[in-house]
Parts: structure tokens; C-alpha cells; sequence
């Protein structure tokens, strides 16, 4: 990259030297790895997915250099620009996710996914942190203006959501979209004997879930029966992890993606443990908590609420999806589908990630005093 | 909490801390840069509003709050970091992936270890072996070689021409053309061969070749061959039984690793082998069948069937070789059922021995006709039916005990049903259902013709008659040594199977199994002669001789049966090829040399005391003070009133069983003098039935 001036006044000098570089360098780092991940397991995902080699790594290729595109795009925007794209994603969103229930593509029992030509969406994905961006203006401007009841519309827009969700059904999603917008409102300030109410509702939420819905019961009672060893695919990327050690059988070495359908994808983590060894692991997952703990700590200089709640909101969503991936490959959750933000292959939801994190880097640009957002 | 110091909200308000106090108050703050007169008067006081006091508080509560948050996701992430620590280094679960365990840095050393044992291979890692079968003794009938598939992955091929090449090397019997195309082809996974010993997969990984791969098998070897081939049967390229007892005890042998010790014993089953063998081959037989069991136990000591093939190629044996005669073959057992008819009449106490039937005549019965072989054209005495093999006697004999005691009799006897012995070949035996059972079933079935049984059958039923009245289900399986005896069941009184001892003795002392003698085993038995049935009723020239036997007569412990189907007369048998020339002579030779083998020397010391224990008159007296026969005169006569009867009074002394348990029962037949031309219709082809 260019050494930009700075007094450089352009749009992209400007950006330059206000927007979080660190970050910006670990989001980087991530789609490097993710392009080497990649590599890896392409041979056999591409035996899998019945495509050729070179297709499937151009694919790859093409969504991971969109995705730094969107993440670069649209943390170009002011705040305000932000807060119009999150609006109007929001609604587009929620709309689509309202349409999976109709004309949804059925994939596993569940009515999540669009189809479209090239790559099927999955709405959800993008409502993600379209929502946190909107429901956090909404609480901040409500706590701004008293005739504005903020609040209550971000209650609303939750609960339409969260209606949407257990309808297609999508559990898991629910619960992160659940645990962010409850991480907004904590940081926002709720009252703590609401807090401790929230965490105790969640609690008889994931009772009532585990009541409910059958595949969230199955998918417990595997997890906490260990004598049954969890699911195929999780004893498979725990045997993984131990063939790889400290150090990884080297790279492509690795066995698990021939035999995991999902290796590619939710299990990719397995592939970087057997191929790449724990310190790798531990790298990558030290980037993810560099770009998670940054991103909060950084809000601290922050004095704009709409800013510290959206940029909390959109950490909170990257953090906890890492998270729910990493924890489900090393069985410390019951297993939950969720892609490994730049490192997972796949078209929509590396995008939604971009998103948002292109929204946290455009809310995280260093402004002056008087920047209105 | 350690934020930094909070910066003013929007809007320049200054520091809300007491100014310093310098400045006088009202003197005029000159701003920087710019001009004079536009200084503002100092402020004493700052105000600072309500609600911006509360958003400043809101503010330092997000702030604290943002930390706890931090915090709670450093605790996610350390989770995770310790959770693969665990997962990787310090308590990693060991891979048992099939795919990971063939790979060549995990196979095995390819030299078999010198030290191990013989008899118990190790195990292919993640592969349990199928277990043994052995014979009695232990010898080993079937085993589980450990052994390697070939197997290539395609995408790993470099140079798939070359690889072929050099693996027709190692491997002389691949086929170099195909192995080509398999390696080019676009698969994962490709199979080059099966059964793969150590060297050879030494000399492959030798060559070096990426992208080819062993997986570990077993492969079932049959060391003895031929030996009983049909009762072990084989196994598929998995290692499932597919027949014999490997089909019937497919999981135990997979689950148990404890060796599988069958009733078999390897010896006796070369010895009824090669004298079968031979038979066969003496009278151009297309094969035959023996039988050796223990007539205490209903353990099968020897089964053979001929034509067999050697159980390790089972892929190329026929039909016909992998049929099992002495279970799967029903035949019609001939004469050797008589054993059965004699038996059922003395103990329903319809006959006496002493009775005797009309024999001068062949009957005529519809449009059949019932006649003997050699016949002597008189009455005869009912040992003299057995001795010389009386259709006509015997056929009077069942009409005597009457039909439904005959299949009630032949239900007790197992001859109705599946021989339940453990292989899953059995065969259902073929009788007449009950509603044609008539009277002409019952006069053909009492000479063995309208029914078939297998030759198992016959067997089971010749030592229930000779061990003192129990039957025993037959079994493939050796009893264990502690095990308590197993129990038969009891079909007939023991004082009936003494009597029949004696007849099945006679019929080798001066019958028509002469040729069975054994000189110091005391052999009983009963020929059999069948012709076989075709479509057009029965072949005159093609049939099944069997003799079945049982030795030593004074006190039984095994049955000996063989059959050769279709033997053809030669000089040795002076033209006959009646069971009494071609299959007696082989169950003596069989006997002479399985019964040292059994630990059963031959008695020669006592043999005229057992003699006369075994000896029964030809033409019995009825003794004195008995009381008359309770058998219709229509078709018995007492022995005084024959005009070729030996006189009564210097017989040796006839133990007077049927006194012991005096019957009061009246055949049913006596009182109905039966007309046969009701039974012309019946279905079972019986014409010219001449068994000898």
C-alpha cells in the first residue's frame, strides 16, 4: 500500500489515517489464513462439491476478495452512511428472512436458506449486524429524545426477529442475535437486577428450546452424554486435533477433511489443528481475541452512545460466532452450525462478516470532536 | 476500572473543576488567535445541565460495562485455548480412522514375527479375527490368516502406466491392463488385489509407489481341504458365513474368539472319507454320503458328502459338490426302515417276535404291487422279515400295528421334520399329510418307499432303536468336558430296543449284511436298497444303497451309515448292486478302523457269550405260558401251526418281553378286514416296489 500524506485530504488518505489499522491488519491476516485453509482442504472438498480444484480455489478466491472489498467499501462510510446502509439492510433482511418461511429452500429440516443463481443466502447472516447497527441507534436515540421511543421499537424489531427465527427454525442464530442485542443493552447500561433477570430468562429460554425442539434436545443430550462420543463429525475433529499435536502432520497432510462433510466449512478448525498444530491454532484464535478485545477496549475513548453500542454489537456478533464455531469443533458446546468468520468457505456468510466488520471499521474511525454521527 | 479520564461532551464545555485562581473573576479570556475585543468575561461557575450529568454517567457506566464485556469474551477465548491444549497435546484422542491405520507408516512390520504362537495369529490392529473351528481334538478345520487388500488412490498416482508396471512385478497375478485403468480412473479409492501375503507386501512397499495402500483382512483358511467342506461351508470376501456351520454360527465365531469345537473328528471323518470314496468308485457311484455319530450323545462324529472340494476353493466348486447329502438330500431310506416298522410293532405290542406273516404272495393293492427281492415265497417269522429284507412282511407288519400308531411313530421319531442339527442347509423331510396317509402309505412307508428322509435321519432313528430307546437331537457341536450328559428323549421301552439289537445283529450274522462283519465289534445293521424315483414312477436301475449300522451291538456307542447313489453292479459284488454287496463291506472296513480309533478294541475273547446274548432264532418260539397274540389270525398264524416251523421245545430260552408290559390295545385293522381297493387313488407312486 501507498504511503499516503497526511495531509493527503482524499477520501482514501483520510480513511488511511483515521481507521483502526490493527484491526484492519488482523482482518487481513484472517483472510490470508483463510485463502492457506484453503488450500488445504480444497482436494477434497473439491472431490466432494464435484467441482474441479482450480474452480473451487477461484471461487474461494473471488468470495474472500469481495469480502475485503466490503469490509474496505464500507468503512469508507461516515456513521451516518453506516446507520442508512444497517436500516436499509435491516429491512431488506428481514424481509428475505420473512420470505425463507415461503419460498425458502428446505436443507436439513430448516427453511433458512434463499436460492439464488451461483449460491444460496442466508438472510440471517446479514440481519446479524444490519440489527446490532439499528437496534443500537434506536436505544441510543430514544436515551437522546424522550418522545422517541427507541427502546421499545429495538424491543420490537427483536421480537419480530426472533419470531422469525424460531419459525424457520434456527436456534442457533437466535440465540447469537439473543446474546447481542443483550450484550447492547448491558453495555448500554441496563439495570443489573434486569440483567440478572435477562441471563435467568435466557437460561429458561435454552430450557425451553431444549423442551421444544427435538434436534436442539438431541444435539444436547449428545453433547453431555460423552459415553456416546457426540456426533460422528465431533469425535472425528477431536481425533483430528490429537493427530496434529503441537506442531500439525504438516500441510495437507491432514486427514479429517476427506472424511468431514463439513470440513470446509463449520470444521475447518480441525483441518488448521491436524495440518497445522495447536500453536497455529492458538495464533488464530489469538486473532480473533486481538480483534474482539481491541475493538471493545477501543470504545472506552469513544463518547457517542450510538457509536460504542453499534461497535459493541458488531464485536460482540464476530466474537461470539468465532466462538460458537471454535467451542463446537473442540466440544466445549453442543454443535452449532456457524461458519469461522474469513476462514470458513462459503459465499454469504463471509460477506455478512465483511459487513459488519466493515461497519465497525467505518464506527471506529478516528473522528473529530463535532463529527456528527 | 481504569478509563481514561472522560473528555467533555460535545459542545467545548470546559472542565468541571474549580478554576485556578489567578485570573481575577470578570477580567476578560482572551481566546487564542483571536482578536482582543472578542474575549468573553470569565465564568466563576460552570453549569453543567441535568441531562448532561446523567449522560455522562451513562457514560462511565458503558465504559465499565465494555470492560466486563472484554472480559467475559477473554474468558470465551481462553476456554477455547485451553480446550485445544487438552484437545491437541495433553490428552489428544488417538485417530482409529480405518483409512489412518493402513496407511504404510502405520502398517505393521510386513516380517511376521518368529516368536509367535502358531495356533493364534495376532490380530490386525482395529480387526477382530474371526475364531477358529476345530474338530473334536482340537485339530484346526478353519482359521483366520491375517493377510493385506491392495488398494490404490488414484489422485495420488503419478505415472499410472508405471505404477502398473512395476506392480505386475511384485504381483505376478494382476492384470496389468486393468490395474492401468483403475489407477487412471478418477476415483478415491481403487481395489488392486485381495489376500496379500507379508512378502508380497514387502516387495510393493519396496517399489516405493505414492497413492498405494494395504488395508488389513483376514483371509479363512481350511487346512484340512476337502475334509467335511460341506459341513464347515465358507465364508464371503467380508468374513460372513455363508453356509455350513460358518453360516450357522456366523456371530459367535465373529464375537466369541474362543475356538468353535465341533462333534467332528478328523480322523474318522479321512476314514469314512476314503472308504466311501472307494466305494463309489468300485460301482461307478455319482456319489454318496456317511455318517459316523454317537448313538449316547447324538454328537456327529463324521459327515461326508461325495462329490465335495477343497473349502478354500468354494468359489469354484458346483452345485453338486456343495450339496450336502446327509442333511440337505432326502432320500427314500429303503429297506433300513424296516428297523423303524419292526421297532414300532413289537413295542405297541401289535406283534410279537414270534409272529409271523404270510409271505408267499406279493400284494396286490390297487394298481401296485408289492413284492419281495429273492423273496422265499412263505411265511415268514418277523426276524426272518428283517433278516432277509421282506417288503410283503413288512407291509403286513405296519397294516398290523395299524396308520395312525405308524405316524404318530414316525412323528416321535423326528422322521416328520427337520433333523435340528445346526446347520443351516437342513432339509424338511417329504411324507404323506395325514389326510393321505391311507393304508397303501402305510404299507410303503413301512419298507421306506413313499416317504424321504435324509440320511441323517435314518441315522438318528437306527440309534434310537439301538441305544435302549432314546433319541438324541443330533449335533455338530462337541460337548464340553464338564458339561452334564445331554438328555434324550425316550421313544420306545427299553426291553423293545433289546429285541431289535438282536435283529439288526442278525441281519449281519445271517441276513443280507453279511459283508459288514467285523470280527470282534458285533455289528448290527439293516441294508437299504431304494431304486429312485423319477417323474414316470421308479427307476429299476438307478439306485441308493445304504447301510446303516450300529457297533458294537452288545452294548452301542456309534452309528455307522454310508450311501453310494447309483452304483452300478461289478465282478466283485457277482453282479449285484444291492446295498448288501456295494455299501456292507465299506461299513465294515470303516468300522475296523475307526474302532481303535474310538478307543473300542476289538472283543474277541468273550464273543461266544456275546453271542448268545445277541442270538436270536430265525424262526422264534413263542415261550411256554405266554399269553396268545393279541394279532388278528387274519394275517398272523402261531409258529405251531406252520408246517416249516423248527420245533419249540429245545430253542434256548426267549425272554418273554411283550409279558412284561401285556397291552391290552386291539388293533384297530383286526376287527376291520381292510379293502384295498379303496385305496387305489392314493398319491404315492409305489409301483413294483422291489427292495431288497
Amino acid at each position: 500500500m501507498p504511503v499516503l500524506s497526511r495531509a493527503d485530504t482524499s477520501t482514501l488518505g483520510r480513511w488511511w489515517w483515521t481507521v483502526d489499522r490493527w484491526t484492519l491488519v488482523a482482518i487481513a491476516t484472517l483472510i490470508g489464513f483463510g485463502y492457506v485453509m484453503m488450500l488445504a482442504a480444497s482436494p477434497a472438498v473439491a472431490e466432494r462439491i464435484g467441482q474441479s480444484r482450480s474452480l473451487f480455489i477461484l471461487k474461494q478466491v473471488g468470495f474472500l476478495a469481495i469480502a475485503g472489498a466490503i469490509t474496505i467499501g464500507v468503512s469508507l462510510l461516515s456513521p451516518r452512511g453506516i446507520r442508512r446502509l444497517a436500516m436499509a439492510g435491516c429491512a431488506i433482511a428481514l424481509v428475505l428472512t420473512a420470505a425463507t418461511l415461503v419460498a425458502g429452500v428446505e436443507i436439513k429440516g430448516a427453511r433458512r436458506w434463499i436460492a439464488l443463481p451461483g449460491l444460496s443466502l442466508q438472510p440471517s447472516e446479514f440481519l446479524k449486524p444490519c440489527f446490532a447497527v439499528v437496534s443500537a441507534w434506536l436505544i441510543a436515540e430514544g436515551r437522546r429524545s424522550h418522545r422517541f421511543h427507541g427502546m421499545a421499537i429495538a424491543i420490537g424489531i427483536f421480537l419480530l426477529v426472533a419470531l422469525l427465527l424460531k419459525s424457520q427454525p434456527d436456534i442457533g442464530m437466535l440465540a447469537v442475535i439473543t446474546a447481542v442485542f443483550f450484550t447492547q443493552l448491558f453495555v448500554g447500561g441496563l439495570n443489573l437486577a434486569l440483567v440478572v433477570l435477562a441471563l435467568g430468562g435466557s437460561a429458561g429460554a435454552g430450557a425451553g428450546a431444549y423442551v421444544l425442539f427435538p434436534h436442539v434436545r438431541s444435539r444436547v443430550e449428545r453433547f453431555l452424554d460423552h459415553a456416546a462420543g457426540d456426533s460422528y463429525q465431533v469425535t472425528r475433529a477431536l481425533e483430528a486435533f490429537g493427530n496434529g499435536g503441537l506442531l500439525g502432520r504438516g500441510p495437507g497432510e491432514g486427514h479429517v477433511k476427506d472424511v468431514l462433510p463439513d470440513a470446509h466449512a463449520d470444521f475447518v478448525v480441525a483441518v488448521a489443528g491436524e495440518e497445522f498444530g495447536m500453536i497455529v491454532c492458538l495464533l488464530l484464535l489469538g486473532v480473533f481475541g486481538f480483534i474482539v478485545l481491541r475493538g471493545l477496549l477501543r470504545l472506552l475513548a469513544e463518547s457517542d452512545p450510538f457509536v460504542v453500542l453499534a461497535a459493541s454489537g458488531l464485536v460482540a456478533s464476530f466474537g461470539l460466532q468465532a466462538f460458537v464455531n471454535m467451542a463446537s469443533t473442540l466440544h466445549l458446546i453442543p454443535t452449532k452450525g456457524m461458519t469461522l468468520p474469513f476462514i470458513s468457505y462459503g459465499g454469504s456468510s463471509v460477506m455478512a462478516v465483511a459487513l459488519g466488520m466493515g461497519m465497525l471499521l467505518a464506527l471506529t474511525r478516528r473522528r473529530h470532536h463535532g463529527d456528527v454521527p | 476500572m481504569s478509563a481514561p479520564p472522560p473528555k467533555g461532551p460535545p459542545g467545548g464545555a470546559p472542565e468541571d473543576r474549580p478554576p485556578p485562581a489567578a485570573p481575577p473573576p470578570g477580567a476578560p479570556a482572551p481566546r487564542f488567535g483571536a482578536p482582543h475585543d472578542a474575549s468573553v468575561p470569565r465564568m466563576e461557575t460552570v453549569r453543567v445541565t441535568a441531562p448532561d450529568l446523567a449522560r455522562r454517567a451513562a457514560l462511565e457506566k458503558t465504559r465499565s460495562r465494555l470492560v466486563i464485556t472484554a472480559f467475559c469474551f477473554a474468558l470465551l477465548f481462553l476456554a477455547i485455548a485451553g480446550k485445544l491444549a487438552l484437545a491437541t497435546i495433553i490428552t489428544p484422542l488417538t485417530p482409529h480412522l480405518p483409512a489412518l491405520a493402513s496407511r504404510p507408516s502405520e502398517v505393521p512390520p510386513a516380517e511376521p514375527a518368529s516368536d509367535q504362537q502358531p495356533l493364534a495369529p495376532p490380530a490386525p490392529p482395529g480387526h477382530e479375527q474371526r475364531a477358529m473351528i476345530t474338530d473334536r481334538n482340537g485339530e484346526i478345520l478353519a482359521i483366520s490368516l491375517p493377510t493385506a487388500g491392495l488398494y490404490a488412490d488414484p489422485r495420488e498416482m503419478i505415472d499410472p502406466s508405471d505404477s502398473a508396471h512395476k506392480l505386475k512385478l511384485a504381483l505376478p497375478r494382476l492384470d496389468e491392463a486393468a490395474v492401468r485403468e483403475r489407477l487412471s480412473s478418477e476415483k478415491q479409492f481403487v481395489y488392486l488385489a485381495r489376500q496379500i501375503t507379508p512378502r508380497e507386501q514387502l516387495a510393493i512397499n519396496q517399489l516405493g509407489i505414492p497413492g498405494v495402500y494395504f488395508q488389513p483382512t483376514a483371509r479363512r483358511r481350511y487346512p484340512q481341504g476337502r475334509a467335511a467342506a460341506q459341513v464347515l461351508g465358507g465364508v464371503d470376501v467380508d468374513g460372513h458365513g455363508i453356509a455350513g456351520v460358518e453360516r450357522f454360527f456366523d456371530q459367535r465365531l465373529r464375537e466369541d474368539p474362543e475356538p468353535l469345537r465341533l462333534s467332528l473328528d478328523l480322523r474318522i471323518q479321512q476314514v469314512v472319507h476314503e472308504e466311501l470314496t472307494r466305494a463309489i468308485e468300485d460301482f461307478n457311484g455319482i456319489g454318496g454320503c456317511g455318517l459316523v455319530m454317537d448313538v449316547r450323545t447324538g454328537e456327529v462324529l463324521a459327515m461326508v458328502s461325495l462329490p465335495d472340494y477343497d473349502a478354500n476353493e468354494a468359489g469354484q466348486a458346483t452345485q453338486e459338490q456343495r450339496f450336502n447329502r446327509a442333511v440337505t438330500g432326502m432320500y427314500e431310506p429303503g429297506s433300513t426302515f424296516k428297523l423303524q416298522t419292526v421297532s414300532m410293532a413289537l413295542d405297541s405290542g401289535a406283534v410279537n417276535i414270534w409272529n409271523g406273516f404270510d409271505a408267499s404272495h406279493p400284494i396286490s393293492i390297487g394298481r401296485f404291487t408289492i413284492s419281495d427281492f429273492e423273496g422265499k415265497k412263505r411265511f415268514l417269522y418277523v426276524p426272518e422279515i428283517i433278516a432277509y429284507s421282506s417288503n410283503i412282511g413288512a407291509a403286513h407288519m405296519a397294516v398290523a400295528a395299524g396308520t395312525d400308531r405308524q405316524r404318530e411313530w414316525m412323528a416321535k421319531m423326528g422322521m416328520l421334520s427337520r433333523i435340528g442339527i445346526e446347520l443351516p442347509e437342513v432339509g424338511s423331510p417329504l411324507a404323506p399329510p395325514a389326510s393321505n396317509w391311507k393304508e397303501i402309505a402305510t404299507m410303503t412307508i413301512a419298507f421306506g418307499h413313499g416317504i424321504a428322509v435324509s440320511p441323517l435321519h435314518v441315522v438318528v432313528g437306527t440309534a434310537a432303536v439301538a441305544n435302549g430307546g432314546v433319541r438324541f437331537r443330533p449335533t455338530i457341536l462337541a460337548a464340553e468336558p464338564d458339561a452334564k450328559p445331554r438328555e434324550g428323549t425316550r421313544v420306545m421301552q427299553q426291553t423293545t430296543s433289546d429285541t431289535v439289537r438282536k435283529l439288526m445283529r442278525l441281519v449281519v450274522t445271517d441276513g443280507f449284511g453279511k459283508n459288514a462283519e467285523v470280527p470282534g465289534y458285533y455289528v448290527g445293521g439293516k441294508t437299504g436298497t431304494a431304486e429312485k424315483s423319477t417323474r414316470h414312477g421308479y427307476n429299476h436301475n438307478s439306485r441308493v444303497d445304504a447301510f446303516t449300522s450300529v457297533f458294537p451291538m452288545n452294548a452301542p456307542r456309534y452309528a455307522v451309515y454310508l450311501m453310494v447313489d447309483e452304483p452300478k453292479a461289478n465282478a466283485s459284488s457277482h453282479g449285484y448292486a444291492t446295498a448288501g454287496w456295494v455299501v456292507a463291506p465299506s461299513v465294515g472296513k470303516v468300522i475296523a478302523r475307526i474302532g481303535p480309533m474310538l478307543g473300542l478294541l476289538p472283543d474277541t475273547e468273550h464273543a461266544e457269550e456275546i453271542h448268545q446274548a445277541l442270538y436270536i432264532p430265525l424262526q422264534p418260539g413263542k415261550p411256554a405260558g405266554s399269553h396268545p397274540a393279541p394279532v388278528a389270525a387274519a394275517v398272523a398264524r402261531p409258529d405251531l401251526t406252520h408246517p416249516g416251523s423248527p420245533p419249540t421245545g429245545h430253542l434256548p430260552a426267549w425272554p418273554p418281553q411283550q409279558e412284561a408290559a401285556p397291552r391290552p390295545s386291539q388293533p384297530h385293522d383286526a376287527a376291520q378286514p381292510h379293502d384295498p381297493r379303496h385305496e387305489a387313488q392314493t398319491a404315492m407312486p409305489v409301483a413294483a416296489l422291489a427292495d431288497r
